[in-house]
């Protein structure tokens, strides 16, 4: 009966440390979406600014602000870093989308455990109840 | 012929939609719902800026320069001078500004305007979804409060499957009036799902126009097997059988093929219902209606059938009264229009190993009831209509009747 308990806690313990793990894994996945609706919004504005800056004169002058400077950029240097950014964003956002189909596999799984541990708990259970 | 094995399921809408779980995903829905709306109110907010700021960017080169009060820090401000009224500074997005003249301004900030107005429709769209979403939850919840019931009932034959919600189920067998006082208030909703299914029913039938003999066979099944359900007082079969007929007599006021065509389903739901219930039962209530069965399908004299018929009749007269006032309208209708029933039917074809008993509305109220097995070679369904007509007619042949009533 002592060794029936002792392993009921076991289950119990390991239980809990699934169910930890699990808030964890869906933390993370919470966070993966915010951040991708963060670079999702500065693709579509950088994409924005691309069509702007198209539509400008090659003489028009453009101008940057960093921090609490305001910059002149060339056009065409101004153009560039655009794209470049767009492709950045992109990219991240693509690894993202990788993370986030992992964490998604490892919460699933993790929830299958979880269920197999409580299923073993309930048939401890029930066996003790028996006797 | 191998009868067509039907399996039917009765779930109660309770367990499948828990009341809770229905209740939380209407909250879920709403709390979207009130997201998207406060969304909404920003974007709307924002293309009304835009519009001011359009207005005075318009206006401010109409002068060279324009004396203005200058704010200085947080609470002080000094006269000043507004110049180079026609050099803007816009902002182009992701801390990137350009040089531009009023005009290029004003166009920039069209442009935005557009694209803000886009992310409106579209957030609307949303919205009549998640609203489409939401009233949804709410009817599965009243109805869960009201313990409806699904029925499902599956065809072998033809592995169709007809799902069909009946009235709140009802421990006690429920008399026929009960249960269509409560069907009649689920009609309205059957109606919209059947006339949506009438389309797939017409072109069934175009399909089958061969056994029109059939389906008469199968009308008068499904009319005794009707009526025999009803009075016998089983729970579902009744509800659904009251049910249909409503159905049927609230159709026969729309066209004759439409009415016919709705048969079939109900042919098909009737056949699975009633035939089952229609073996079982005959022997016990309806012996002379046994003994017309095996008669009819012997194709011999119409007598029994007759008596079966004023028998059936009279419960069906009983069943009109029950049922709503308009039905009796379109039962009397239904009379006078029963000829063209047989026309219809003669139309209502479908292959013979299909359970589908044909059920016409006008049939099942004229006191067509010849019941007849599965065995649809018989063509005893004109009698029907003829005997509806005169009850003194003898179904010397089926065919022969038909055209005696078409003349």
């Amino acid at each position: 009966m002592s060794s029936s308990s002792t392993a009921l806690r076991e289950l119990q313990r390991d239980l809990e440390n699934k169910a930890n793990d699990l808030s964890k894994l869906q933390k993370d996945i919470a966070k993966n979406h915010q951040v991708r609706k963060k670079y999702t919004i500065q693709l579509g504005e950088n994409e924005l600014v691309l069509k702007e800056l198209d539509l400008l004169n090659d003489d028009a002058n453009v101008y940057k602000l960093i921090g609490p400077v305001l910059v002149k950029q060339d056009l065409a240097e101004a153009n560039a870093n655009v794209r470049k950014r767009i492709e950045y964003i992109s990219a991240e956002l693509k690894r993202l989308d990788g993370s986030l189909q992992d964490l998604e596999e490892k919460q699933h799984s993790k929830r299958e455990a979880i269920l197999k541990v409580q299923q073993r708990i309930q048939s401890h259970q029930a066996g003790k109840a028996k006797e | 012929m191998g009868k067509p094995e039907v399996k039917g399921t009765v779930t109660s809408l309770s367990s499948m939609f828990p009341p809770e779980e229905v209740q939380k995903a209407a909250k879920m829905v709403e709390g979207k719902l009130s997201e998207k709306q406060n969304e909404m109110n920003q974007l709307k907010e924002f293309i009304a800026d835009n519009a001011s700021l359009i207005n005075l960017v318009q206006k401010l080169p109409d002068e060279l320069h324009h004396d203005i009060m200058v704010p200085f820090g947080k609470a002080a401000f000094f006269p000043g001078r507004l110049i180079h009224t026609n050099e803007f500074l816009v902002l182009l997005g992701e801390s990137y500004y350009a040089d531009r003249t009023a005009k290029q301004t004003v166009e920039i900030l069209k442009r935005r305007g557009k694209s803000l107005v886009s992310k409106v429709d579209a957030l609307k769209a949303g919205i009549q979804d998640l609203k489409a979403e939401a009233s949804f939850f709410d009817s599965t919840a009243s109805e869960v409060a009201e313990d409806l019931v699904e029925i499902r009932e599956y065809e072998e034959d033809n592995s169709t499957e007809r799902a069909s919600q009946s009235g709140p189920v009802e421990l006690e067998s429920p008399s026929v009036a009960e249960a269509d006082n409560k069907v009649s208030s689920s009609e309205d909703d059957e109606y919209a799902r059947l006339m949506s299914r009438l389309e797939e029913l017409e072109k069934e039938e175009l399909a089958a126009e061969d056994d029109g003999e059939n389906d008469e066979d199968e009308d008068a099944n499904a009319n005794a097997a009707e009526t025999e359900t009803e009075t016998d007082g089983d729970e579902d079969e009744l509800t659904e059988a009251a049910f249909h007929r409503k159905k049927d007599e609230g159709y026969s006021s729309l066209d004759h093929g439409q009415r016919s065509l709705e048969s079939q389903p109900r042919k098909q739901l009737q056949q699975s219902k009633g035939k089952d219930p229609m073996n079982e039962e005959m022997p016990t209530k309806y012996n002379h209606q046994g003994l017309t069965n095996q008669l009819a399908c012997t194709g011999l004299t119409a007598e029994p059938v007759t008596k079966g018929e004023i028998s059936h009749s009279r419960i069906i007269h009983q069943d009109t009264k029950m049922l709503n006032p308009p039905v009796n309208a379109s039962v009397r209708s239904e009379k006078a229009r029963s000829k063209q029933n047989v026309h219809d039917s003669s139309r209502n074809e479908k292959p013979v190993q299909t359970p589908k008993s044909e059920f016409d509305s006008s049939k099942a109220f004229t006191g067509s009831i010849i019941e007849h097995t599965e065995n649809l070679e018989k063509k005893l369904p004109e009698q029907k209509t003829t005997s509806s007509q005169s009850s003194d007619s003898k179904p010397s042949k089926p065919v022969s009747r038909f055209k005696m009533q078409r003349k």
